[in-house]
């Protein structure tokens, strides 16, 4: 029999076939055979089924795809917070310019260490990053394993229902609502 | 060792707040001739239109590297003579061991502070009395 990673589904229908035979046999010695191929059968079944389950929490082909968004939208909010932090630490330091000296040299200090704690932006970046590349990585090799395995025997989570559907966290920014779409739903005059 | 206020600076990092962390930190040390971009090869090309006294670079970007660009830079007879400071969250020794190789100038880890970044650009411009 010619078993490649490709034709597993195949090799496991082939081992309960050997199976039932071997259960037809009168052979005494046969018993401990037929539970240790049983064992492997119940076990590449239930593997099968893990990862069945692995590929259905996925979107489409994607296993990670909505988590990697999650983590690239983090990238973003921070690059926005650090470079609006950015804004008010040069206004300072402007204002910095126009007051007297030990004053000026407070706030130019302060300034400095807000420069230098910005920073953190790209720490972090470099850091999601890193992780990004880890899931899809890992998602490659789960697609060549699920591949292999077959689809077979996976049942869908439940959505959740009720109160537990609304708890969804931040949205990604090209599903999120904006405030004044917000508004628009209260019937309300955007703010001025 | 003082530091040359009117020294013309290229800065390279493929994060566009570490460009601005870095033009703002210059400008406290009073250094407003900088020049910027956020890969290597633009960078390059730029530098060899009109050559900085300073080079101040990334490591981890893509598609060329801040290692790659130190290379180009020290194989580039117009370029090689320029002082070059990596400013990078690599940290292994191998990383400083490989840019040592390649020829900088010296090297500042991410985060770092202002006081750092002053003092390495001193020890890299300065000519010692």
């Amino acid at each position: 029999m010619e078993t490649t990673t490709n034709q597993l589904p195949d090799a496991h229908d082939y081992l309960d076939r050997v199976i039932q035979e071997l259960r037809a046999l009168k052979a005494p010695q046969k018993d401990t055979l037929v539970g240790v191929l049983q064992y492997l059968s119940d076990h590449i079944r239930a593997t099968r089924a893990e990862i069945g389950a692995i590929r259905g929490s996925g979107s489409g082909d994607q296993l990670f795809g909505s988590t990697a968004d999650e983590l690239e939208e983090i990238v973003t909010e921070t690059a926005r917070a650090a470079n609006r932090i950015m804004d008010a630490a040069e206004t300072i330091e402007g204002v910095a310019a126009k007051v007297d000296p030990a004053s000026a040299a407070a706030l130019t200090d302060a300034v400095t260490h807000i420069y230098e704690a910005s920073s953190f932006q790209d720490i972090t970046g470099q850091r999601i990053t890193k992780v990004v590349r880890a899931l899809q990585s890992m998602e490659s090799k789960l697609q060549s394993l699920a591949g292999a395995f077959g689809r077979a025997d996976f049942t869908p989570p439940a959505p959740a229902e009720g109160d537990a559907a609304l708890l969804n966290g931040p949205q990604l920014a090209q599903s999120a609502s904006s405030q004044d779409d917000i508004d628009a739903l209260f019937g309300d005059v955007a703010a001025e | 060792m003082s530091l040359n206020k009117n020294m013309r600076v290229f800065i390279v990092d493929d994060y566009n707040t570490m460009l601005r962390i870095l033009r703002n930190l210059l400008r406290q040390l009073e250094i407003n001739q900088v020049e910027e971009a956020t890969d290597g090869e633009t960078a390059f090309q730029l530098m060899l239109k009109m050559p900085p006294e300073l080079i101040i670079s990334d490591w981890n970007m893509a598609p060329m590297t801040g290692l790659e660009l130190l290379r180009k830079v020290r194989a580039e007879p117009k370029l090689r003579h320029i002082p070059f400071i990596m400013v990078t969250a690599e940290s292994k020794t191998e990383n400083v061991i490989a840019a040592k190789q390649a020829g900088v100038s010296n090297y500042i880890v991410k985060p770092f502070n202002a006081e750092t970044l002053r003092a390495k650009i001193v020890s890299v411009t300065s000519v010692p009395a």
